[in-house]
Formats: C-alpha cells, structure tokens, sequence
C-alpha cells in the first residue's frame, strides 16, 4: 500500500511498518469526554465523514434545563481529511497542479498507446527514445511547479542584496528534479554532477528546516551586511564566502569579495596589495572552467562542453591558483582575515577537504563541492554512489527531511524507498506522476511496478497508485471530474473504481447528470449510464417531478419502471375519467411522446387515452360510430403486446356497456373470439402463484362472459 | 485537518449517510428521526426533516439503494422494522412518509440490509431467534409491496451473508433453483466461538476475490473469498489476517470506494484506518482520536 515500503531490510533509511509508531491525529470535536459513539463513512474520494455522539445522561439533561448552549449538542459531524502532501502549497496551489498536470499526463499516456499500436504492427521496437518523451513531460510538469532561480546578477542596484530569488522554492518542485535527474536523464551521466550542482543552487535552502545550510547562513549574513562598518573585520563575513564558493555559488562569492573595504576609493592606496589580492582571488572565481552540457547566460565561469578542453583549462586555473598561493604579495597583506580568508578560499579551489568540510553544513552541501574542486570529472552513478556515501559519513545529519531521506532513497537504488517517500513527504499526486520518471528509463524499476501482484487485487504497484491518486481527486467537487483521465489509464481497476465513482455522484442537478453521462458515453460505460438515469428518473418521480421522471426512465430503457408507471397512471386515468384531473395525466401521456412503446409500457397508454374519450363519448350518449371507434381502440389495446396483462380484465369491464350494444352487435366474430381467448387467458393466469390482480371478481367475470357470448350470438347472426 | 460539518442534538443513537454522502439520517433515543442534507460535498449539512418514528428509541438507520429512491428503514430498540420514503405531488409538498412497517414484536428484528440483484431490490432482516428473513420488493414505485422470499445480511452483487450467533456464513440465492445456499464460513475452528460484532465487504472493483472484514472480541479478521465455487459448491475461503489494536468492541467498519482503506471504530473511541501493504500484510496505518474533543 502506498506510503510503506514492504522490505525494510534493505532499504538505506530504516523504515520498519510493523516497529514504526502508527501515527496518531487529534479529532477535534469540542464535545467534552466521554464519547458514547462514533460513526463514520468514506463516501466518495479519501475524504472521510465522523460523527462523534455524546453519552445520553440523565443528569446532563437536567442540568441543560436550565443552562442551554454546549450541554444541548449531542454531537458533532465532521469530516476528516487523510493524506499527506506539501504543506508549503495551499489547496488553491494544489488543485491548479492537479489541473495542469493532467494534460501532459494525458499526452504521454496518448504516446505510449500510439506507440503500443505501433509496435504491434511492426515489431519494432518503437520505445528507443521513449525518455525523451518523458523528459517532455517531466519539464512540463516542473514548469507546472514553479520558476525559481537565484537571481545575483539582477541586483547590481543594492550592492547589499547577495541572495534573491523570484518565486519561492518548494520541496515538490525540488523533490520532482531530483528524480528527472537520476531517472530520466539517467543514460547520460556525464551530466549527473552538473546537474546536482545546479539543483542545490536552487534547492539548497530547502535541505534543512532547523539545521544550518550554506542558503540560511548567506541569508543570515545578508541581514547582517547592512549594519557592518569593517565587512572584512566579521568573520562571518568570510564564512559566508567560502560557504558560497564550497558550493560553486560563484556570483555570490565575487559580489561578496567586492564589498571589501579596500575596493572603497578612500582605502585603495593604503590597502592596495590586499585590494590586489582580493581582486585576483575574484578574477579566479569568476574564471573558474566548469564542464557544462550549455553555456547558461549571465553566470560566471567558463563553460566547456568537451572533457579535453575543460581539463586543460582546469589544469591551467589550479596552476593559477597554486602560483597565487604561494605568492610574496601575502606576506605584504597586512589585515589577517584578509589573508586568511582569501587563502582559505584558495584551499578550497585546490580542493582541500578539511577546508571544505569547514565551509559547509550538510552532506549534500558536502558532495558539490566534490564534484567542483576534488573530482569534477565523475561519471557515473557508481562513482557518485561512492561519493555521496562518503560525504554521508562526514556530514550526517540526523534528522534528515523528506527530501534529503528521497534522495538517499535515490542513491540506495531503492525504488520502494522513492515511492514510499515521495508517498509520505509529498502526497499521491507525487507519487503518480513521478513513476512515469521512474520507469522512464530503467527496465528493472519498469519490472517491478508493472509487474500484477495478487496480494494487491492484481493490479501493478501503478495502477495502484493511481487508483489512490484517483479517489484523491475524487474526493473534492472541483477535482472529482479529472479522476475519469487517471482511472482509463488504470487497465485492471480502473473503469470499476470509475463506476463505483459515478453511481456515487447525486443526481439532483441536470448537468452533473449530463457531465456523468458525458463520462459513461466516452469510455463505453453503457451499464452505468442506464443505472445514473434509473437513479434520476426515480428521484424526479418521487419527487414529484414526474415529467423528468419518466424522461430519465425512458432513457434509461427501464421497462419495469415505466410499467409500473404505465400502471400508476393507468389507475389514475381510470379514477379521474370524469375528473378535471384527467387532463394532468392526459398531459404527461403526450410528454411521453409518440414512440415511447419502443422504451417500455407505455404506448398502450395514448391508445387507452383514446379509448377513454370514446367512452365518455359513448356515455354522453353519442351514436354509434363513436362506440366503434371506442372498440376499435379496445381491440387495438389487447391485441397489443404493450399492454399488461392486468389491465385486460378492467378494460373489459369498462367495455361492459359496448358489449352490450343494443343497436347491432359492435364486435364481429373474429374481434369476439380475441376478447374470449384474452379472457381465458386471464382465469387461466389466476391460476398461477404469482398472480397478482385483485379486481378479478368473479360476478363481474361472468358478466363480462355473459356479454362477450350474447355478443358471439349476434355476430353470428349477422355473419 | 478536519471540518466541522453539523451539529446534532442530544439523545443520538445512530446516524447513517446515503449513498453519495451528501444525506445523514439521524436516529434519536426518543424515536425520532432527522435527516441533514449537504448542497454539495463542500458544504456543510443542515436539518431538511425531523419526525416520529416510532415511540422507542432508534437503533439503526439504513438507506435503501438509491435507484429506488430516497427512503430509509428504521429499526427501534423494540425490534420494530419501518420504511420511510421522501415523496412529493410536486417540488414543494417533499416530506417523509411511512411506506411500511413489518410486524415483528417477538421475535426482534436486530439487523436490516438491503441488497439489488438482477433489478429487485432484497431486504434482509435478521431476528433474535436467530432466523433470518429476506423480503423482495414487488414495485419499483411502491416501498410498501413486499414479498417474503425466504429464508439468510449485506449483500455484495449476488452474495449474501448471515450471522447465526456466533457464526459467521457467507449464503448465495441461486437464481435458477430459486433457494439459498450456505457457501463458505468464515471462521476457522478455533474462533467458531467467538461473537460477530460488524462485518463489512470491500466494494470489488476487478479483484479475483472477494475481501471481507469480519470483527470478533479477537480483532478485525480479514478474509480473501474467492469468486468461484470448488467442486463442493463451496467458496474458497482464506484468513489473511487478524487486526488486533481497539481497546473493547468494534463498532464499526468500512471500507473505501476502492476496498484498499478499512476503517474501524471500537469502545476506545478511536478510529482505526488499516491497510494491506505491497506484500500483502496488512497494518495499521493511521488512528483518530475521538476521545479528546479540544
């Protein structure tokens, strides 16, 4: 289950689900103790409904009497919000996340069906450079999360101002590049260490909460810039640089050094060996050769893209540097932290590990520098495995957050570990797209979340997280209608969960019933559209709008119903023949429209409509045309297979009077036999067990076979 | 974390939501009954009815499945089965009605569920005799036509099961034969003994089994049922695993849309949310604290 890691052995962080403590939220009622009940239900989504009822005590009640307000409630209804998921991010955030992620998901689920159907048909491997869509989608995605960059060299106005950043950073976003990084890009690892050094640029401020990082020490020393008279005398000042520079933030570093009092014009010629050296350890910063797959605009450094001439220019700048250490203009430098801190910041270009180690607070902070300074050429996730485990054990940090614990899942080649965090730290959303990152590129981790388990309902570890994803979004009416998008991507569960989803949904709302129906049509869901309309054509009947009602029936094809109906308006027509009510019922017959025979029961009823206004006709003493039209449509309504069959007997009860006919025989030989075998048929029906009229009495029986023979005879003669 | 939703008055003795969450059924110790409706999920519930059920208390409130409308059965303390629907001529006479009531002083009615098979609706009514009854609904439009079928109590598509004090069978209707079947038990031989408090059927949304929490004074028992009958006609049966941490009875069960989160909620006033991990064994994942209030 999403959230946990099922092997703890071998996992870099020691997770253990059954050693770990269950963790343990407040519900808070405000109802005072004891509690005598709780109920709950998940309803629709991850949301779930508790009511917390109070205790029934006497002695309470009396109390209440007099002295209403809390004592009077007996208990509280609330609803309880599960999961987790970035704090820093504001619902509003989240849910524009979760509605801009959905197209490029969409797109690359689209890529790979193509792609699939394309395969098929030409047993090509067609998926070569599948990452490449990947790497699409994942910039999309980080596009989504936000812009953030330190900005050093847009603040030339405020020579004060070292560190700015536009946008603030979150730990999704960080979260998120750290896996492009390492799983995406992954078959191209000579980019590995160029990209883990530009991620702490921008993420660094994130790596600790409590503890102190190179970010929150610059930040600290910003604050303290504008009120320090003798910058180079503090020696947090200095600390700050090689911080800066430990972690190759060279525009901070260069910024910094240029805020040294010997660059003030009253100080140069005093002070102008150490304004040299300043200046030359500035120069080396800002000429610092990096191996970079782009030349990035506005940042310092010089940018190589082929190994050869990166070493030879690296060589070149440690010669540079060597040459600056050893130096006589050191011993001329009068002010000590000058010499010590530039000196420092040499032995830090040199790649000294003690001066290093000195400069920075966590190992992270720790492995950059490694990467800059002692072995900018590593290649290979081996060998940054290595590293990064050997900064782990000189910068450990305890307590370490969820973004640094994911990327030691990372490093530990764990793939559960991943999920299992990204799941705790970050939340489903992460969790379901990030895996289209991990199994961008790496057939192993593709395995095993692909791979059906029996232990999790035969579904992959995939589909299982975006069923959870899924009832995530459903849980909230503004991101319910985009779980449709994630549940069709799901090929074992997900058209069953989406079901369940719809039949959840209210029907009070036309369009939401359209909306869900829009749902059913596109991905075939034929059964639960007919189950949506039953739904709403029940609840607009039994509440009075029997229009709707009968409406949604019909279109749901539920012939039952519409029976049933057909039944109820039957006997309401029968009551009311003479009633000003008639034309209620006459009305909602013509809203069934003519070919409402086709859905259901009910086209019988237009003809008995028709048939009832003879009759009245006929009553009202009109001739004798007007009482065959009345048998034609009583002939019409028996013979039809619409018309249940226990309608017959009352019909022909009502005909008594035509049967009857004093005139000529209304019937002929033929339409009196239809009405005997249908009379038959019916005593023969009483028989049966699940014979259900109750107006079958036997006196009118007879009299109605009275007539119909009476009526026989007389055809007989005629004929 | 969480959001305040309604407030109840004194005297509840149970409460019910409907099938989309958006109704909750209130049933009162002096045998009244309230119904709070929300607009929409995001919105809080407000009192749309309150009315006399019955002259004793409430003990349990169920919806009947929403294609046959909005109605309620109401079981009181004195085993009085009734069913109450919300019914109008038009939009603004809505009110609840009493459908029926099933006459049924001795023995009591302890338990009532409903279940939708191939179109009819099944209501099933457990007594204190231990019998069980199963009615079916003759009139889609008319609550108060019912039939009794015969004789075992929540139904998952066409299964059904049934307490029979303090055994705990899983019974199937078999359509062609019209009769019921017992299909499995789900108790191993040495908790046979053990009483049932709650039971709950994880929706299935394309498992090859069946998952069913059953709880007992020894825990929550989860159970695989497979789909299938063994030449015995018997369903396969399997414990996978026994969920001990409620201080006292279990109240309560419930599983998500999904049938991946279990919630319970016991006499320790604590809920209890449980799930299986990727291997299969399952944990306690989260617990509310119900006892506190501030």
């Amino acid at each position: 289950m999403p959230g946990r890691p099922s092997d703890p052995d071998s996992a870099i962080v020691p997770f253990s689900p059954m050693a770990e403590d269950v963790p343990l939220f407040p519900v808070r009622h405000g109802l005072k103790p004891p509690i005598f009940r709780v109920f709950v239900s998940w309803s629709r989504g991850s949301h779930l409904q508790v009511a917390c009822v109070c205790p029934r005590d006497e002695s309470l009640e009396e109390k209440a009497d007099g002295d209403l307000g809390d004592e009077d409630v007996g208990g509280k209804v609330l609803e309880v919000k599960l999961g987790t998921s970035d704090a820093n991010i504001n619902e509003a955030k989240r849910r524009w996340i979760a509605y801009g992620s959905v197209p490029p998901f969409a797109l690359l689920q689209g890529r790979r069906n193509s792609l699939a159907a394309m395969s098929r048909i030409s047993s090509s491997s067609t998926f070569i450079d599948w990452w490449k869509h990947v790497l699409e989608y994942s910039q999309s995605i980080s596009e989504l999360l936000g812009n953030t960059r330190l900005q050093s060299t847009a603040v030339i106005e405020d020579p004060k101002l070292v560190l700015e950043r536009v946008g603030e950073p979150t730990s999704l976003k960080a979260a998120w590049q750290l896996i492009e990084i390492f799983y995406v890009d992954r078959h191209s690892f000579s980019g590995l260490a160029e990209s883990v050094v530009d991620w702490l640029a921008e993420f660094d401020c994130l790596l600790s909460e409590k503890d102190t990082t190179v970010s929150s020490k610059l930040v600290k020393l910003q604050e303290q810039l504008v009120n320090l008279q003798v910058i180079e005398d503090d020696p947090e000042y200095w600390e700050g640089i090689s911080s800066a520079l430990s972690v190759g933030w060279l525009e901070v570093v260069v910024k910094l050094l240029r805020l040294h009092g010997s660059y003030q014009l009253n100080q140069l010629d005093s002070r102008e060996t150490e304004n040299g050296l300043v200046e030359a350890v500035a120069v080396l910063v800002s000429t610092m050769p990096c191996l970079h797959h782009d030349f990035p605009a506005g940042k310092l450094g010089q940018y190589y893209r082929t190994k050869p001439d990166f070493v030879k220019a690296w060589e070149k700048w440690r010669g540079q540097i060597s040459k600056l250490d050893c130096s006589a203009f050191w011993v001329q430098c009068g002010h000590r932290q000058t010499r010590e801190g530039l000196r420092n910041l040499l032995q830090i270009m040199l790649g000294n590990i003690n001066n290093i180690s000195a400069a920075v607070f966590h190992w992270i902070e720790l492995l950059v520098p490694h990467l800059l300074f002692i072995r900018p050429l590593t290649a290979g996730f081996e060998e940054f495995q290595g590293l990064a485990q050997k900064c782990m054990q000189i910068k450990f940090n305890n307590t370490p957050n969820g973004l640094v614990r994911l990327f030691i899942g990372i490093l530990g080649e764990n793939t559960e570990v991943v999920l299992a965090e990204c799941s705790k730290s970050f939340g489903p959303w992460m969790v379901t797209h990030c895996l289209e990152l991990l199994t961008a590129d790496n057939n192993q981790n593709k395995i095993f979340l692909h791979e059906e388990r029996y232990n999790l309902g035969g579904i992959s570890i995939l589909e299982l997280h975006r069923l959870v994803y899924a009832q995530v979004l459903a849980s909230h009416p503004l991101t319910s209608q985009i779980a449709p998008t994630y549940l069709v991507s799901c090929p074992k569960q997900g058209l069953g969960l989406l079901e369940i989803l719809l039949c959840r949904q209210p029907v009070q709302h036309h369009q939401i019933i359209l909306k869900n129906l829009e749902i059913c049509r596109l991905y075939e869901l034929d059964g639960i559209s007919s189950c949506i309309k039953k739904i709403a054509g029940i609840y607009h009947w039994k509440h009075g709008r029997k229009g709707a009602g009968i409406y949604w029936l019909q279109e749901a094809r539920d012939e039952a119903t519409l029976n049933h109906i057909a039944h109820h308006l039957f006997e309401s027509i029968g009551r009311t023949i003479s009633d000003e009510s008639f034309k209620q019922w006459e009305g909602l017959i013509e809203l069934l429209g003519p070919d409402v025979g086709s859905a259901g029961g009910l086209g019988f009823l237009h003809t008995y409509r028709d048939f009832k206004k003879s009759l009245k006709l006929v009553e009202s003493g009109r001739t004798s045309d007007v009482a065959r039209q009345a048998i034609e449509a009583l002939i019409q309504l028996l013979k039809s297979p619409s018309t249940p069959q226990r309608f017959w007997f009352p019909l022909l009860h009502d005909s008594l009077k035509l049967l009857n006919w004093r005139e000529r025989p209304l019937l002929n030989v033929s339409e009196t036999n239809l009405l005997l075998n249908k009379l038959q048929e019916l005593s023969m029906a009483k028989l049966r067990p699940d014979f259900c009229s109750t107006e079958l009495q036997p006196n009118v029986l007879s009299s109605v076979r009275l007539a119909l023979a009476r009526n026989l005879s007389r055809a007989f003669l005629e004929e | 974390m969480e959001r305040d939703l309604a407030t109840l008055e004194k005297g509840v003795r149970c409460c019910s939501w409907n099938y989309c969450g958006q109704r909750l059924a209130v049933g009162y110790a002096d045998g009244s009954v309230a119904v709070h409706d929300s607009a929409d999920p995001s919105s809080t519930f407000s009192r749309s009815s309150k009315w006399m059920v019955h002259a004793c208390g409430i003990m349990n409130i169920v919806w009947i499945p929403p294609e046959f409308g909005d109605a309620i059965a109401c079981l009181c303390v004195d085993g009085t089965l009734s069913l109450w629907e919300e019914v109008g001529e038009d939009v603004h006479s809505v009110s609840w009605k009493q459908c029926k009531v099933f006459e049924c002083s001795d023995p009591r009615v302890l338990e009532v569920q409903f279940g939708v098979s191939s179109a009819y609706l099944k209501l099933v009514a457990a007594y204190s005799d231990g019998r069980v009854k199963v009615y079916e609904l003759l009139d889609a439009l008319d609550l108060n036509k019912w039939q009794l079928q015969i004789s075992p109590i929540q139904f998952s598509q066409d299964l059904v099961f049934a307490f029979f004090d303090t055994k705990f069978k899983i019974w199937e209707f078999e359509e062609a034969r019209q009769r019921w079947l017992p299909v499995a038990e789900l108790a191993l031989t040495e908790d046979k003994d053990d009483r049932v408090h709650a039971v709950a059927w994880a929706p299935n949304i394309g498992r090859s089994y069946e998952l069913v929490a059953v709880a007992s004074c020894k825990g929550i028992a989860i159970w695989h049922v497979g789909l299938n009958s063994e030449p015995d006609e018997r369903l396969p049966a399997e414990k996978v695993a026994l969920l001990s941490g409620h201080d006292g009875e279990i109240w309560q069960l419930d599983w998500d849309m999904s049938g991946m989160t279990l919630a319970s909620t016991g006499g320790d006033g604590m809920i209890r949310l449980w799930q299986s991990n990727l291997n299969g064994i399952w944990h306690e994942e989260a617990v509310l604290d119900c006892c506190g209030g501030q």
